[in-house]
């Protein structure tokens, strides 16, 4: 696509538009739904596409494909939407017709789409039309799959919401283009803080910016009391893990386990790697690039060596680099090779596990809390102070659902226009 | 030399082939000495020892000097690896970084097989017209001295270069950290005037940091045909990032050097020797790091840790001998594949971008540091 061919878009999509305000809002809400009702069902030819066609776009394996769209979709469901739209902007009736308000999306919303995982793209692609603005998103370089099946579901379900969607490739690097598609009122963008920061750099006022940066999840755990529960809570931990090759921002780095004896942490650390030895059985790792296994292998080799120099580190590997469990001997940072690489953390209690949290906080997107009893509501809260914007049950962190607020903030209202109108004389 | 006898006899060997003039690359003498070297290490580095055995390597099992077990350079930021006592300690280089990051150190117990080692590979692939042990050339340092920096290997190599081949007037042109742009330019205007060739060596970001004073200032030289540039290192932290192609492109729009007289060095603290860029010693051929006899490159396969395929991508391990009194197999932080003889550094793979909306890799530290 060229820069002219995105203004084409554009000017297209300004004129679809017209047509998409003049709907009610809770007819174009029920067509989404129905779209979302369709990629939740395994038997849809579109989830069945994707699950057919995402491995070899991505490297994902299917079954991980599958399992993770059953995980993830299971909560999106048009009824969902609806009360996601009601939550964020108030009674679906009062929309159209309140005299002392007027909610309106803008007139073009560009979306920058990031990463290999679908559901931040269908949530994408759906969440500016809910609020009736018509979208041009660009792909992802490394999925340039789900935003076409997603758009072409959407024009099955409902010909005039289809038309105010298209779907742009280009390379990131192409300054025209990406220029070209800043032009539009509304940008929502997801990346690298770098990616982000030059979309910052060129997006204006009166333009709004929607920026989703990368974070990362992490679990945090009391001792499990018995050997039965320390196996299900390293299944349940496993498929947090697991499950989109641990690639999403929802996909735990760290597991901190919260006791004054660190045997309890190694303990499950060897469960984990049980666990995530089954997972591997039934859902692959999908393929890496050389760089992501040099990674791996590097941070393997290093914690060899603390082990060698007499640390309490112990290591559980894969044969290949499918995965593998680092339990640490301290809170130091360490990078995260991801595709299934966890480190297994002991802390004496919850104090020092907040205060090793502390200065990443910002970038926290989940946490995954068990094993507090009456104190788990103070961790909760206090991890929401650090910056989390979801605290849940370990083996739930990938299954957000669709009214987590994301980084903070919610999916629709900042797609949106609120006008106040107070009684006037 | 090592007071150790055992070690003293491999040290002997290994400096008799550092200061050959005529170099070999006999595999068999490279393999009987890796593997000498190999279980002396293993006998003598506690660390080193264990971390072989959690691999189930042992001078028993190893059979070649490609088996013997690497360890990754970043290991010396949290360990020491010597084969000597502490009290014999006579040097300790360290790891360049940002104020915020952990510095790894080498501990030495003697400079001398580091020295004899630098010398001829700088000479062979940096100067190879030199013929005589007298030749000398006009050298300006873009980074700090030795005595500014003791325990900088870089500076320590600079300076061994400079009383080694440098022409009287030759220096460091970096003093108390600020790289001395008057005297640089003074310099490099002269030697534009004079026709007498200059060799720049430096850090790269000090070459960015000259490029900008003279981007600023309109300054243009046409450095004469046969002066260079050596460059190593990378830019975090230090300068802006410039890719190595477009810094090239602008040497030889401000200094007038294309990039066939600009050499990259590929070295590290944790090595004793050093690899160079191809482009002045065999211009005619493809760009590739070579390396002396002595230290030796395999590009591992990180997803089954077998030696890769020719041309495929892979971790790069460095054997090398002149590394006998710490540990002689590195697995370096970088990618790499071969090339003929040689290999390219290729740093991460090449266009990768994140897979996912997690957080990766280094990120985590950049976060984490105050």
């Amino acid at each position: 696509m060229t820069p002219d061919e995105i203004a084409e878009n554009f000017a297209r999509l300004r004129a679809a538009g017209e047509r998409l305000k003049r709907r009610p809002i809770g007819e174009v809400l029920d067509a989404l739904g129905a779209v979302l009702d369709a990629w939740r069902d395994p038997r849809s030819h579109w989830h069945r596409d994707l699950i057919e066609r995402l491995p070899a776009a991505t490297g994902f394996s299917a079954p991980t494909v599958a399992e993770g769209l059953r995980r993830a979709l299971e909560g999106w469901t048009g009824d969902a939407l609806r009360k996601l739209a009601i939550r964020e902007l108030g009674p679906i009736e009062a929309l159209d017709t309140a005299a002392d308000r007027r909610v309106s999306g803008f007139e073009t919303t560009a979306v920058l789409l990031a990463g290999s995982l679908p559901m931040p793209s269908l949530l994408a692609l759906i969440a500016p039309l809910a609020v009736r603005s018509p979208v041009l998103a660009k792909c992802a370089s490394r999925d340039p799959l789900t935003p076409h099946l997603v758009a072409q579901s959407i024009a099955e379900a409902d010909d005039e919401l289809g038309r105010c969607i298209r779907v742009a490739d280009f390379p990131a690097a192409d300054e025209g283009c990406t220029q070209a598609l800043l032009e539009a009122d509304c940008i929502w963008a997801t990346g690298s803080d770098a990616t982000i920061a030059a979309v910052q750099s060129q997006v204006k006022p009166p333009r709004r910016l929607v920026a989703d940066g990368h974070r990362f999840s992490i679990a945090a755990v009391a001792a499990p009391e018995s050997a039965a529960h320390r196996a299900d809570l390293a299944r349940r931990l496993a498929v947090d893990v697991a499950l989109w090759d641990q690639l999403g921002c929802l996909s735990p780095i760290e597991v901190f386990v919260a006791d004054p004896d660190p045997s309890h942490a190694a303990a499950l650390g060897e469960a984990l790697a049980l666990a995530l030895a089954d997972a591997e059985r039934n859902w692959p790792r999908g393929s890496i690039d050389a760089s992501a296994a040099h990674a791996i292998a590097q941070q393997r080799a290093e914690a060899e060596v603390r082990r060698a120099a007499g640390r309490a580190v112990a290591i559980h590997l894969s044969d290949s680099t499918a995965w593998t469990v680092i339990v640490e001997d301290g809170i130091a940072p360490r990078p995260a090779p991801l595709h299934r690489f966890v480190r297994v953390v002991p802390v004496p209690d919850r104090e020092q596990l907040l205060a090793a949290l502390e200065p990443v906080g910002a970038q926290l997107a989940a946490v995954a809390v068990e094993g507090f009893g009456e104190e788990s509501e103070r961790l909760a809260r206090a991890l929401a102070e650090l910056g989390a914007s979801r605290v849940c049950a370990p083996g739930s962190l990938q299954s957000p659902p669709l009214d987590w607020r994301h980084g903070g903030r919610g999916v629709l209202a900042p797609l949106v226009r609120f006008a106040d109108i107070e009684p006037l004389r | 030399m090592s007071a150790d006898p055992r070690r003293a006899r491999i040290d002997h060997r290994v400096l008799e082939w550092m200061r050959e003039s005529r170099w070999s690359y006999g595999e068999e003498r490279f393999e009987a000495l890796a593997l000498e070297l190999f279980a002396f290490q293993f006998a003598h580095c506690e660390i080193y020892r264990r971390y072989c055995e959690g691999r189930g390597q042992t001078p028993e099992k190893v059979e070649t000097w490609r088996q013997i077990p690497a360890v990754p350079t970043s290991a010396f930021k949290e360990v020491e690896l010597r084969c000597f006592p502490a009290e014999c300690t006579e040097h300790r280089f360290r790891t360049s970084g940002t104020s915020t990051d952990v510095r790894g150190t080498l501990h030495l117990d003697t400079l001398e097989l580091y020295e004899a080692s630098l010398l001829p590979t700088f000479r062979r692939f940096v100067f190879p017209e030199f013929l005589m042990p007298e030749d000398r050339a006009a050298i300006r340092v873009l980074a700090p001295s030795n005595v500014e920096q003791p325990d900088s290997s870089l500076s320590h190599m600079f300076a061994v270069v400079l009383d080694a081949l440098g022409e009287p007037g030759s220096d460091f042109d970096v003093e108390h950290g600020k790289l001395q742009f008057d005297r640089v330019l003074t310099v490099l205007v002269e030697s534009a005037a004079s026709e007498v060739p200059i060799a720049l060596c430096g850090t790269a970001f000090a070459l960015v940091h000259l490029i900008d004073h003279m981007n600023e200032r309109g300054v243009l030289i046409g450095l004469p045909s046969a002066s260079r540039i050596m460059e190593t290192g990378g830019f975090k932290g230090r300068s802006r990032e410039v890719p190595r192609n477009e810094l090239y492109a602008e040497i030889k729009r401000v200094l007038g050097v294309p990039a066939e007289r600009i050499v990259n060095q590929y070295g590290m603290t944790e090595l004793g020797s050093q690899f160079y860029d191809s482009v002045i010693r065999a211009p005619s051929e493809p760009r590739r790091k070579l390396g002396p006899p002595w230290a030796r490159v395999v590009i591992v396969d990180p997803e089954t840790g077998h030696e890769a395929a020719t041309g495929q991508v892979g971790s790069i391990v460095v054997v090398d001998l002149a590394n006998t009194g710490s540990v002689l197999s590195l697995r370096t932080g970088d990618l790499g594949r071969a090339v003929l003889d040689g290999f390219e550094v290729i740093g991460r793979e090449p266009g990768a971008e994140a897979r996912g909306c997690s957080i990766g890799a280094d990120e985590i530290l950049d976060l984490e540091s105050p």
